[in-house]
């Protein structure tokens, strides 16, 4: 390349080295323990959303399953006030809860009095009577049959057949009984040992309460022996007479109360330690029941080989039951501590006898709004709020957020304005959300008068939220792509706007539709910016349009979380995989939209 | 392009017989026509640095002008003055004028959209879009509203590809996208697009420098061929490629224009030493 012209200037050279194994090594090393911080970093996230997984799962499942009871109702038309041809009208609004009523009654005779028959229309669910109406308006020719009509349990019979009520064992003991009646009192006179294991158990429960009540007693002497001193101070001091006399008397109270708790306390020690004989079983033990002859026992006394008790349901016959035709069974959680008594335990179990309890796939879960009752609640409402809201933070915050983005990027001039606008927006990404909220409830709904809890507004407040999201993501989408193509569609005549509109956005899609979507799954989330608008309230009616008054998802969940029956704890978490999904499915989408688009680069 | 090569070609040119040497075809002296483009006291800014000082260069009609010189001497910003490419990059500032059928093309009220109908570009690195080739082709004419209907477009996206001499290869395949062709088909395909709007100048920047040999003498066949329709002016690094291509060839050094003239004469006998200095390859 260059002559030669002289002798070549003397330069220096570089010394011979080579890199050390040593030095390799530590290089390697350093890569695989990056490696392994890595792969410990994913197994912990991954374990993370394992145990959130297994832990929703298993308690959301049990709601997506109801439990129902087949009733033979007999769809008497002068009962239900209808007349030779009903139309639909007087179909649909007939008194249905009657029938079901006299189903129960006809199913468990010999019930009297009021409370007993609450109890027994408690079993069904207050939406029975909906099962018959659609039964009869489905086909209106079962009216003067007996049908027979699958109904829904009541929350609480539900719960306790799925075992969240009260934990229960079941066994049959050695030997032969034989029952003395077959209603009423009856005593069970079976072999020796027959019973011994709940004698036990009873004198151990008995020991335990001693025990507690032995804790309470330590309590109670120590607070007498703070009152004493305090006393002594009192009248050394000179305090007031009456001061005094309140304390004295306080200090006798006390000592009484400590007396009488010893006294409890020795007795039950001495019972709990009594061998042979018999125990009563009161308040705070378990629930025996004795399955015999068809029918069942609850147990009132026990001794090693006899018990006796009441018949919650009629025996067939007093005949002897051989070793193996017999049951007990125990409630571990005591009668007073449940909502589920023991008499209703008992007429379930004559039902499920005859087949006639099942547990079915509750469809109404997806098919209905919310509702008081757990067993009717369900997660509809809820689905159809979120998705008009849904709608309409798209329909606002898309078209808004890639002009805006376009406009930024390929339009804008590069000045001190157009900055300030660039760090606004991304301020904005990080306002608490529930700031919007405030927002929508002073502008939208106190200013333009909006309806309140609509879909309408709740899609504005958080089309306002996912704005700056969509701006940053299509800013970067847009950044993305690559000069050349913007240089060719200029150097063949076209415009900014035909540049921007014909080649650079369509390349951007993936990226802009990526940043929509992630915005639109935050949104779903979102509760707090509802809460001011309203939406965080209790709404029966699924919406029809965008301004009936709805609910969104994450609230649902949100209010049945609150709710204090034991069912609503299952269906909390079958709602969230129910929102789960739904982000599950959306982001699904972001990628088959990302790799569709892709493929044109 | 080597020592040995450029001092051959000097002294053989001296001869002036051989008209061929080591496989260079040596410039025939072709008189220039017409100017086309007059460009004035041309000054380019980027921001504060200056990248063209006071360039004055006529580019003669339907003849080949090559811009040779080192990197950064400013031939391809001067090339992008000339389809005001230059208002794209941030703080350029270009004075001068380039006088185009008698109207300032640098002035500031001239309409650029329509200006780039008349001067069709060609880039370094083939960049179709990413449709399909009739669409690439087809999109030009049907934004300068070029074409009245569907037969028409058809027929100048069948004629573009065909002085493009790419027609042939990719007639069956029209909806392909424009990227699964290869560098050397990509490029004839930014060329067809370039002229499908039937412009009267094509800039060409190193539109050979990212290609194989095969291709690049298909395209410098093509260039040939198109100048006969065409005012063409070409940026090449390649001096066998202007001296093949080119009927004028311009030295730019440092960002002004050292010496211009018929290519013959810049090759074999250049008047100032730079450019002796360069064509031999003293430096560059």
């Amino acid at each position: 390349m260059t002559d030669a012209t002289g002798p070549a200037p003397q330069r220096r050279e570089l010394k011979q080295r080579s890199t050390s194994e040593a030095n390799v090594r530590r290089r390697y090393a350093r890569e695989k323990r990056f490696k392994l911080y890595g792969m410990l970093a994913v197994a912990t996230a991954m374990a993370m959303l394992a145990i959130l997984l297994v832990t929703i799962i298993g308690n959301g499942t049990s709601a997506f399953f109801q439990h129902e009871m087949a009733l033979d109702v007999s769809i008497d038309a002068e009962r239900l006030d209808l007349g030779p041809e009903p139309d639909e009208a007087a179909l649909r609004t007939a008194p249905y809860l009657r029938v079901v009523r006299d189903a129960l009654k006809a199913d468990f005779p010999g019930i009297s009095g009021r409370r007993e028959r609450r109890s027994l229309y408690g079993l069904v669910s207050n939406g029975a009577d909906f099962a018959v109406r659609d039964a009869v308006l489905a086909n209106p020719a079962v009216v003067g049959t007996t049908h027979r009509v699958w109904v829904k349990t009541s929350d609480d019979i539900d719960t306790f057949l799925k075992g969240q009520m009260t934990g229960s064992e079941r066994w049959q003991p050695a030997g032969a009984a034989t029952p003395t009646a077959t209603a009423g009192k009856v005593t069970i006179a079976a072999e020796t040992g027959a019973f011994a294991g709940i004698l036990a158990d009873v004198r151990a429960h008995l020991g335990a309460v001693a025990d507690s009540l032995l804790k309470q007693r330590g309590a109670l002497e120590r607070a007498i022996e703070r009152e004493i001193a305090e006393l002594g101070q009192l009248r050394a001091s000179g305090g007031d007479e009456a001061g005094i006399a309140r304390l004295d008397r306080a200090i006798e109270r006390d000592k009484q109360e400590a007396a009488s708790l010893t006294a409890e306390i020795l007795d039950l020690r001495k019972r709990a330690a009594a061998a042979g004989g018999e125990e009563a079983l009161g308040d705070g033990q378990p629930s025996y029941f004795v399955a015999i002859n068809g029918g069942l026992v609850k147990l009132e006394t026990v001794s090693d080989a006899e018990a006796t008790g009441q018949a919650l349901l009629p025996l067939a016959d007093t005949d002897h039951a051989g070793a193996g035709e017999w049951s007990v069974v125990a409630y571990r959680v005591p009668e007073a501590d449940r909502r589920v008594k023991d008499q209703e335990i008992a007429w379930i179990a004559k039902l499920q006898g005859e087949g006639r309890v099942e547990q079915r796939f509750n469809f109404d879960f997806f098919a209905t709004g919310d509702s008081r009752e757990p067993e009717l609640a369900g997660i509809w409402g809820a689905v159809v709020g979120s998705f008009f809201t849904l709608v309409t933070t798209l329909l606002i915050s898309f078209p808004i957020g890639v002009l805006a983005a376009v406009y930024l990027e390929e339009f804008a001039p590069k000045n001190r304005w157009t900055d300030l606008i660039e760090v606004n927006i991304n301020n904005l990404a990080a306002v608490p959300s529930i700031v919007f909220g405030l927002l929508g409830l002073a502008v939208f709904l106190n200013f333009f008068g909006l309806p309140r809890s609509a879909p309408v507004v709740g899609g504005m407040v958080l089309a306002l939220m996912t704005l700056p999201t969509i701006i940053i993501a299509s800013r970067a989408a847009l950044k993305s792509v690559p000069p050349s193509i913007r240089e060719a569609a200029l150097g063949m005549g076209a415009s900014r706007l035909q540049t921007v509109g014909h080649h650079v956005l369509p390349l951007a899609m993936p990226g802009i539709l990526t940043g929509t979507i992630i915005g639109m799954a935050q949104a779903l989330g979102e509760t707090a910016p509802l809460l001011m608008i309203g939406m965080v309230a209790f709404i029966v009616d699924v919406p029809g349009g965008f301004t009936d008054p709805a609910t969104v998802m994450p609230v649902q969940i949100y209010l049945w979380a609150d709710s204090p029956e034991r069912a609503f704890v299952a269906k909390t978490s079958a709602a969230i995989m129910v929102l789960l999904s739904f982000l599950v499915l959306m982001n699904v989408l972001a990628v088959i939209l990302r790799k569709r688009f892709e493929r044109r680069w | 392009m080597d020592n040995t090569d450029a001092m051959t070609m000097v002294e053989a040119a001296q001869d002036a017989r051989v008209t061929k040497t080591q496989g260079l075809t040596l410039p025939q002296a072709v008189p220039l026509s017409q100017p086309k483009l007059l460009a004035r006291k041309v000054n380019v800014f980027y921001g504060s640095k200056q990248a063209l000082f006071d360039v004055d260069l006529d580019i003669p009609q339907h003849q080949v002008t090559a811009l040779i010189g080192p990197s950064g001497c400013g031939k391809s910003t001067f090339l992008r003055c000339i389809n005001r490419m230059n208002d794209v990059i941030e703080g350029c500032v270009t004075e001068g004028e380039i006088l185009m059928d008698g109207r300032n093309i640098l002035d500031r009220r001239e309409d650029v959209v329509m200006l780039r109908q008349k001067v069709g570009m060609v880039f370094q690195k083939p960049n179709p879009f990413p449709k399909t080739i009739y669409e690439n082709i087809a999109y030009g004419p049907r934004i300068h509203g070029l074409a009245d209907d569907r037969t028409e477009l058809d027929e100048i996206v069948e004629v573009s590809l065909e002085r493009a001499g790419l027609w042939d290869e990719v007639k069956d395949r029209l909806d392909q996208p424009g990227t699964s062709l290869s560098g050397g088909q990509q490029q004839r395909l930014c060329i067809a697009r370039a002229i499908a709007v039937s412009p009267e100048v094509v800039l060409m920047d190193e539109p050979c420098s990212a290609l194989d040999p095969i291709a690049t003498a298909r395209i410098e066949e093509l260039i040939d061929e198109l100048r006969e329709k065409f005012t063409i002016v070409i940026v090449t690094h390649s001096m066998q490629q202007a001296a093949r291509v080119s009927q004028q060839t311009a030295f730019f050094h440092l960002g002004v224009l050292v010496e211009v003239g018929q290519t013959e004469k810049i090759f074999t006998n250049p008047s100032d030493e730079r450019t002796n200095g360069y064509i031999t390859g003293r430096f560059g």
